[in-house]
């Protein structure tokens, strides 16, 4: 709390200038409004409707009726949480785990190691799925170096066996956004008072007292900023799947995402349908929100 | 001043009736360097002796993006960005013209429909008209390492009209002698699921257009061929497109069978020349079974929101529709077959291949076009295709045939809905 | 300085884990660098390596006569929208900090809906709307839906709330207006905030994939992502060429992250106050 928060308007004066900041808040409103809620709007219109590509007639809610016996949307939909609970946890524990160490100002070589792990952030998801689809492909160099070292004798089938491919694409995720993750932490513990730290070790706090009991409820705020945002990415995971694996072996790593991309742009093209399965994310994603806040805020 | 107004104006008169004469300008969407792309350019140099103020630029898109791309413009409405001629694959050839009415431009009247093959015309007929010029012939063959089959003591002639356990034991034989896999193909085996059910006559859907995987025994046959060449250990499944290719031409795999296209892309590995040999593929064992099939093939279609449908159409029918020295021009490099009738009685085409150890193998694979099973392909071709791979996938890992293929019915009856 | 250093176990340890993340973090640029100089059959055996066919490889790629257009629009697209977005963003998360009042943090709370939106879902909505706007293959029907982010919105609300409103007080008895105040006051002091805010639109933009793909169609306005990814499955089996071109696609990121990476954590640090 160092800065002076800008008051609540009193008196005409205030008024007049409360009036004046909307000016400043209105181009971006009206952007959002225009580019995100009414196309949503438009979607949930969209989701009412059935047919198949312009043809499309009012269905109620007959496609979100169809979606429990749609095996793809209920495979997706296992693989999406498959990703979330095995991805993110670990992804921001390591995060979490990594900005700790860093945090040491003693540290030798914190710079150069900050670096480096923050480094996979530059890369975009495209790229960095191809790089990682030809480490992890029959002829990649995984592979090739596992055979030329004898430690296989065929090649290990990473992207099309249902398992390992999911794994991959788990790796994939945490390569790419754990230094992105690490940051915002590292910038929560700068935050925290050295003399806490002092403290705890003078009554005598081990490393592992210190973290649970300081470090983490400190950084709560942070600490759930950053998994709504991941849960957020995750959930509409796409494009790691779509190079890497299209949704493969099958629908083994398919994800409501890329479901939904390929009823729009793939197959026949059924765009209430898949108006309907992104409905159903955005749902998702916001009672997910709403519990990590709820939680959050109840410790 | 007067004079020099005059200059002007007269310049100005002439560089606009110049631009009027210029060149209209024609956009193709298409993939595959080593085959449809070298087919455009080679039709682009036909067509310049015919008509020289039409340029023709040919744009590479992935098969995938062509129909992303279609589908995103024609469903909003937006088709400028379209372009005037786009190959398409013949599996979707009904799904775009039924589910687009009026996105493509008919063809009737423009082209020599007479001369061409009429399995391949049916693919692009809707509600009576006709909207493609057809491309390239599917015909599916086996194409094999005839070095690898020395090796293990068999000859090209013990790998033709067999069945798939004969195939198999003897990819095991050659597997022991080279130590390489006796085929490749796309992990998945999706190219197979098609291939192998149209051989024994049978397609995804009835006569009347409903699915019927559950019940057709081609499907279960093939599903069980299938489960028998993942567990024989001689395929080796590659995870792209890329790596499949790479794996016939760096020799990890000594056959691939697939659609006659794949021709373009086993001749790019020049040291492998002279050993390789063409057959027809194995069959089902059982009754409607045969050994022969086609997988893939594409046409040419105009969108309807071309600005030149007429310029188009008319590049399309004098090359492709009309040019049998064209078709003998590309015949050998990309093995771009084709499904008009005069042009496959040309004289390349009975030409022995040096790749192929100077196997006549157009002649042959003209033959095997003969003996190609006819189905009736529908709407929900790759969505059917899709279903039976996930089905085989999760036989794999353990369901039951029968659990799978009921699944993957009511799946495919649910898309349909 | 004489200092002994004591080894202390544990702090060895701490060094070994940190070696070995880093080394797991850095190595696949690594091999995207090296790769991009060697030809595709060594890369299939596995060679790590650095090797001599850079040239030939940028020979090919630019011989393809794509990557000029792909560079020169990608960073066209990226400097513009950052430069539009960063204005706008910053202006509104100013705006619901120094004027607020309880309608603002209403619409504020709207806005964080916005972010809960799939993209795919919306795609064809989009879609339709820009085509009837005539935006389709523009650099507008691109920038529109990132010019204003709740992201960054979040952001530079979260960094006024740090700045001394004491200075708005002030120059508000000078008699400066409220937009000079943001540009004058506001602005330069929180360069910090703006770098960061530069580094994470410029990187969203650059990066962008799946919107450019359906709203980009014609060849001059192809993208690095685009083009890179056009390579997936496709018909080029050239390994080296295609991680040439990804690291195309991420050199400019990699040097921008290396020169202004200070000011992006003290950036990030600013709005997480």
């Amino acid at each position: 709390m160092t800065a002076l928060r800008a008051p609540r308007p009193r008196g005409g004066l205030d008024r007049k200038i409360a009036r004046k900041g909307w000016l400043f808040i209105l181009p971006a409103v009206l952007l959002i409004l225009a580019l995100s809620f009414y196309p949503m709007v438009e979607a949930f219109l969209l989701s009412l409707q059935k047919g198949s590509g312009n043809q499309l007639t009012y269905g109620g809610l007959s496609n979100y009726q169809r979606l429990p016996k749609d095996n793809t949307y209920v495979t997706a939909l296992g693989n999406t949480f498959f990703y979330l609970i095995v991805q993110v946890p670990v992804m921001l524990a390591l995060a979490l785990i990594l900005a700790v160490m860093l945090n040491d100002s003693k540290l030798m070589g914190r710079g150069i190691y900050r670096t480096l792990i923050f480094l996979p952030c530059a890369t975009s998801l495209v790229s960095c799925s191809m790089i990682f689809l030809q480490l992890f492909s029959n002829n990649g160099l995984l592979n090739s170096l596992f055979l030329r070292w004898g430690w296989v004798s065929e090649p290990i089938p990473f992207l099309t066996n249902a398992v390992y491919a999911r794994l991959v694409i788990v790796i994939t995720m945490l390569w790419r956004w754990t230094g992105y993750n690490m940051v915002f932490y590292l910038a929560g513990l700068q935050n925290i008072d050295h003399q806490i730290y002092e403290a705890a070790r003078i009554d005598g706090a081990s490393a592992i007292q210190q973290f649970t009991k300081i470090t983490v409820p400190l950084l709560r705020p942070i600490i759930l900023f950053t998994t709504v945002l991941s849960t957020n990415g995750t959930l509409q995971l796409f494009d790691e799947v779509r190079i890497m694996t299209a949704g493969g072996p099958g629908i083994g790593t398919a994800t409501l995402s890329w479901h939904i991309y390929r009823t729009t742009f793939e197959s026949v093209p059924r765009f209430g349908y898949a108006a309907a399965m992104a409905f159903t994310i955005f749902l998702m994603v916001a009672a997910l929100a709403f519990i990590q806040m709820k939680v959050g805020e109840r410790k | 001043m007067k004079k020099l107004l005059a200059l002007l104006l007269v310049t100005v008169l002439l560089l606009s009736a110049a631009s009027a004469l210029a060149q209209t300008k024609l956009t193709v969407w298409c993939w595959d360097p080593a085959f449809n792309i070298y087919a455009m350019e080679e039709a682009k140099k036909v067509y310049a002796l015919i008509n020289p103020d039409v340029e023709i630029e040919v744009i590479e898109t992935l098969s995938v993006d062509c129909e992303t791309k279609q589908t995103a413009a024609l469903s909003s409405g937006q088709t400028d960005t379209l372009p005037d001629i786009v190959l398409m694959q013949d599996n979707s050839g009904r799904r775009f013209l039924d589910t687009f009415p009026g996105a493509y431009f008919p063809m009737d009247g423009l082209v020599d429909y007479d001369n061409f093959a009429t399995y391949k015309i049916d693919k692009f007929t809707s509600d009576g008209k006709r909207y493609a010029v057809p491309f390239d012939n599917g015909v599916a063959a086996t194409f094999v390492r005839t070095d690898y089959l020395e090796a293990a003591g068999f000859t090209l002639n013990d790998l033709t009209d067999i069945t798939w356990d004969r195939f198999i034991e003897i990819g095991q034989k050659v597997k022991e002698a080279t130590g390489q896999f006796m085929l490749v193909t796309q992990a998945g085996y999706a190219d197979f699921v098609s291939m192998i059910t149209q051989s024994a006559d049978f397609w995804f859907f009835d006569e009347d257009g409903r699915p019927n995987i559950n019940t057709n025994p081609a499907v279960r046959a093939m599903v069980e061929v299938i489960v028998k060449l993942h567990e024989s250990g001689i395929v080796k499944e590659a995870v792209d497109w890329s790596e499949y290719i790479a794996s016939f031409n760096n020799g990890s795999a000594g056959s691939t069978i697939q659609g006659c296209w794949i021709i373009g892309s086993i001749v790019l590995a020049e040291d492998q020349a002279g050993k390789w040999g063409v057959t027809n593929i194995p069959r089902l064992d059982i009754e409607s079974g045969t050994n022969y099939s086609s997988q893939g093939g594409s046409s040419w279609v105009v969108p309807a929101s071309s600005k030149n449908p007429e310029a188009a159409v008319d590049f399309l029918s004098k090359t492709f529709g009309a040019s049998v020295e064209f078709y003998q021009t590309i015949l050998q490099s990309s093995g771009a077959i084709a499904t008009y009738l005069p042009a496959a009685a040309g004289p390349a085409y009975s030409e022995p291949h040096p790749f192929f150890n100077g196997q006549k193998v157009f002649e042959d694979l003209m033959s095997y076009s003969a003996h190609v099973p006819l189905v009736k392909y529908g709407v929900y071709n790759y969505e059917a295709r899709d279903e039976i791979v996930i089905a085989i996938e999760a036989i794999f890992n353990g369901t039951s045939i029968d659990d799978a293929l009921n699944s993957a019915q009511s799946a495919i009856e649910f898309i349909m809905e | 300085m004489t200092r002994k250093l004591r080894l202390k176990p544990l702090r060895v340890l701490k060094h070994l884990f940190l070696i070995a993340v880093s080394f797991l973090s850095a190595f696949p640029f690594y091999w995207m660098l090296s790769s991009a100089t060697n030809d595709t059959a060594d890369i299939i055996l596995g060679r790590i390596l650095p090797g001599s066919h850079l040239l030939v490889n940028w020979a090919n790629l630019t011989g393809a006569g794509k990557i000029g257009t792909a560079f020169f629009n990608s960073v066209r697209n990226a400097v513009v929208l950052t430069f539009l977005s960063l204005f706008i963003s910053s202006m509104a998360g100013y705006g619901f900090v120094i004027f607020r009042d309880k309608w603002k943090n209403k619409v504020m709370g709207v806005l964080m809906l916005s972010m809960m939106i799939p993209p795919a879902a919306t795609l064809i909505p989009m879609f339709r709307m820009f085509s009837q706007l005539g935006l389709i293959n523009t650099l507008a029907g691109f920038m529109l839906p990132s010019i204003a982010t709740v992201f960054l919105i979040f952001m530079f609300r979260q960094a006024t709330q740090s700045f001394p409103y004491e200075i708005v007080q002030a120059a508000r008895i000078d008699g400066l207006g409220e937009f000079n105040i943001f540009l004058r006051m506001f602005v330069p002091i929180m360069r910090p905030t703006y770098a960061a805010a530069a580094i994470v639109t410029f990187m969203n933009a650059w990066n962008s994939y799946l919107w450019p793909l359906v709203i980009l169609q014609s060849p001059d306005q192809l993208t690095l992502p685009i083009y890179a990814g056009s390579f997936r499955g496709g018909y080029v089996l050239d390994y080296g060429l295609i991680m040439l071109v990804v690291t195309i696609s991420t050199i400019p990121m990699l040097v921008i992250f290396f020169t202004l990476q200070r000011s992006f954590v003290v950036g990030i640090l600013g709005s997480v106050k």
